[in-house]
């Protein structure tokens, strides 16, 4: 079988017999091993694909992906994005100060967003290297979090208490650009759309519910749509918004250490592939030993149910890659 | 007079700010915090009372309920707007030394790190429970704190936030700084990825989860 046969078998039928899916998210991890700047791989393809490849050979991942730093949608809309040698680009422009500058946001096309093209060429370079073999991961960022990007998170989340109306509106443009962006790398190559929507994880059950879940339905069965797959990625802790994520239609959920996998499968039931939930600081930290025993426990724990190997987020640029391997080889343990 | 105290309060920790915020829906209309701060100072209540008895208690409920999860970082913005509110009635107070805080608190997102959410939530907390607080922002570089704690003779700690795990290790190199600058000022420093075990490792003097628990440390060294 080839990984993205897996990947449909493990949705379609449950778990495979003997292994476990390994899908950690790589970011500045895969450019340090790639070795590439972390500038690079966040605005060029070449050196994404080439950085995931590189860490699909030696970590035996089951995914590429397209993922970087939060900032393609927000440069669309048109803030400058500065990049930096080896740290996260920085956003030197809020487009929304006041509710005024929503009407004046411009709704911009994919294919003429530098970013946002180069991630379609990246997708359609994956096909092109991998034929379909590996489930190739595609992103888009969640309507609360590009809201949070444009107009900063206190701005964002001031707004949401003070102008629920201008709210919505803000929401409703992003989101309209989110389909866009999401169709558009279904259509250049990737299986899986990513929905990173991280900021939800700082608001209560009722704010989400008023502004943000049924915009998330309404993402995802537009992905699904198109002929994508959905993974889910709020990091942090959802715990308070379990009962919430209930029917929003994922296929695949990442879960940050902080919840409990037993919690998020008693709220979202047996079909949606949960992946994670080793705390990233650890696998940093601790010594490989020691990070094989955590997810042998994971791995032991869920492997009757689908379930994926993953840190709770983005593994650390500054892991030891034996840490990854000891990973990995608790995914595949149960084989032996 | 203890009723005006005890709305003061209540717009506190409900995040009323004043008369034309709507927020929160259900006191829409109602004076918030500046007007009844302006009310209670002209009606002859000290600034002091204020400060210790609306002030502080308000932001307490506020931070308890924060470590509860029963509110989250949009309520704790509004409390913070409400809270920036009162207290700028109290400035000329502060500054005419007619009422005194307990101490000066820096605080500050340590290099290359842009995550300032926490740390603001901390600072409102230190503030509202009486002492001065410096934010410099975020991507703050070693020397600019100890630059802070000279311009602030009066300073008696300061704060150090980092969620990253990459810029969480340059805490250890402002705690160097500040021990071989300013031996006497505490250093506290916190953020996701901060536990008990670096905080001991890189000799800080207190970490914890939660503002309430910068809050409860403060108070020690105060007293
Ligand atoms: C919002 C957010 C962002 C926003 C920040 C907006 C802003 N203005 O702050 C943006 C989009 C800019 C961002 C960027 C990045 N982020 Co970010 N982000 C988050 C997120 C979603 C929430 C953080 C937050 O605000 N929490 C709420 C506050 C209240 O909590 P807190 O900060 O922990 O603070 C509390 C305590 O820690 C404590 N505390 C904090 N400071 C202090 C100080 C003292 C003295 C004390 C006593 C206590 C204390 O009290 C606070 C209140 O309770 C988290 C994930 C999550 N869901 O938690 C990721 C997260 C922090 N980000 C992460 C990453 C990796 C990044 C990026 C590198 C992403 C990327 N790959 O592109 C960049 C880095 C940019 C940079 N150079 O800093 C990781 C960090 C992983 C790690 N441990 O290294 C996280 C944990 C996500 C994850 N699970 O991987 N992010």
């Amino acid at each position: 079988m080839t990984k993205k046969q897996k990947l449909d078998h493990v949705l379609r039928h449950g778990p495979l017999p003997g292994e476990t899916l390994f899908l950690p998210i790589l970011m500045h991890f895969a450019a340090r091993h790639g070795g590439v700047s972390y500038a690079e791989f966040c605005a060029d393809h070449h050196a994404r694909v080439a950085a995931n490849l590189a860490c699909l050979e030696r970590f035996d991942l089951d995914c590429v992906t397209l993922m970087s730093d939060p900032y393609a949608e927000t440069s669309a809309f048109g803030a400058r994005i500065e990049y930096l040698p080896e740290a996260v680009p920085r956003c030197r422009d809020v487009l929304v100060r006041d509710a005024s500058d929503i009407d004046a946001l411009p709704m911009p096309d994919v294919f003429r967003s530098e970013r946002c093209l180069d991630r379609l060429r990246g997708a359609e370079r994956f096909q092109r290297e991998l034929r379909g073999t590996v489930p190739v991961i595609g992103w888009v960022e969640g309507p609360l979090a590009e809201a949070c990007d444009l107009a900063d998170m206190t701005g964002m989340f001031t707004l949401l208490m003070m102008d629920p109306d201008a709210s919505h509106r803000l929401l409703d443009h992003v989101l309209e650009f989110g389909k866009a962006f999401a169709a558009a790398q279904i259509e250049a190559g990737c299986d899986i759309i990513g929905i990173g929507d991280a900021a939800c994880s700082q608001v209560d059950e009722e704010t989400y519910r008023t502004f943000v879940r049924d915009r998330h339905v309404e993402l995802i069965e537009h992905i699904h749509s198109r002929g994508g797959i959905v993974k889910f990625h709020v990091c942090g802790n959802t715990t308070h918004l379990l009962p919430s994520f209930a029917g929003l239609g994922f296929d695949l959920i990442d879960l940050d250490w902080p919840v409990g996998i037993e919690d998020a499968r008693a709220a979202l039931g047996p079909d949606v592939l949960v992946t994670g939930n080793i705390d990233p600081v650890e696998v940093l930290e601790r010594p490989a030993d020691g990070v094989y025993d955590a997810c042998r426990a994971l791995v032991d724990g869920h492997r009757a149910e689908r379930y994926a190997l993953a840190g709770g987020c983005e593994i650390g640029v500054n892991t030891p890659p034996d840490n990854l391997l000891a990973m990995l080889r608790a995914a595949r343990s149960h084989a032996a | 007079m203890d009723d005006l105290i005890a709305r003061i309060s209540h717009c506190i920790e409900f995040g009323k700010i004043d008369r034309a915020s709507p927020y929160p829906p259900d006191m829409k209309g109602e004076d918030g915090a500046d007007e009844l701060t302006r009310e209670a100072l002209d009606a002859g209540i000290a600034p002091d009372r204020l400060l210790n008895e609306a002030f502080v208690p308000g932001m307490e409920r506020v931070g308890r309920k924060f470590s509860e999860r029963r509110i989250f970082v949009p309520q704790m913005l509004m409390s913070a707007k409400a809270m920036d509110a009162a207290m700028r009635h109290l400035k000329p107070y502060f500054q005419s030394g007619a009422v005194r805080r307990k101490g000066t608190f820096v605080i500050g997102t340590v290099a290359g790190d842009l995550h300032d959410i926490g740390k603001n939530l901390v600072a409102m907390m230190v503030e509202g429970s009486g002492w001065e607080v410096v934010d410099l922002g975020v991507d703050v570089a070693p020397s600019r704190f100890v630059e802070a704690v000279r311009a602030h003779p009066e300073c008696r700690a300061v704060g150090l936030s980092a969620m990253l795990t990459t810029t969480m290790t340059g805490m250890a190199a402002v705690v160097e700084a500040l021990r071989a600058e300013v031996p006497g000022c505490r250093v506290l420093v916190g953020g996701a990825p901060v536990n008990e075990e670096f905080r001991a490792m890189i000799g800080a003097d207190f970490t914890s989860r939660d503002p309430q628990g910068a809050v409860a440390y403060l108070e020690s060294i105060a007293a």
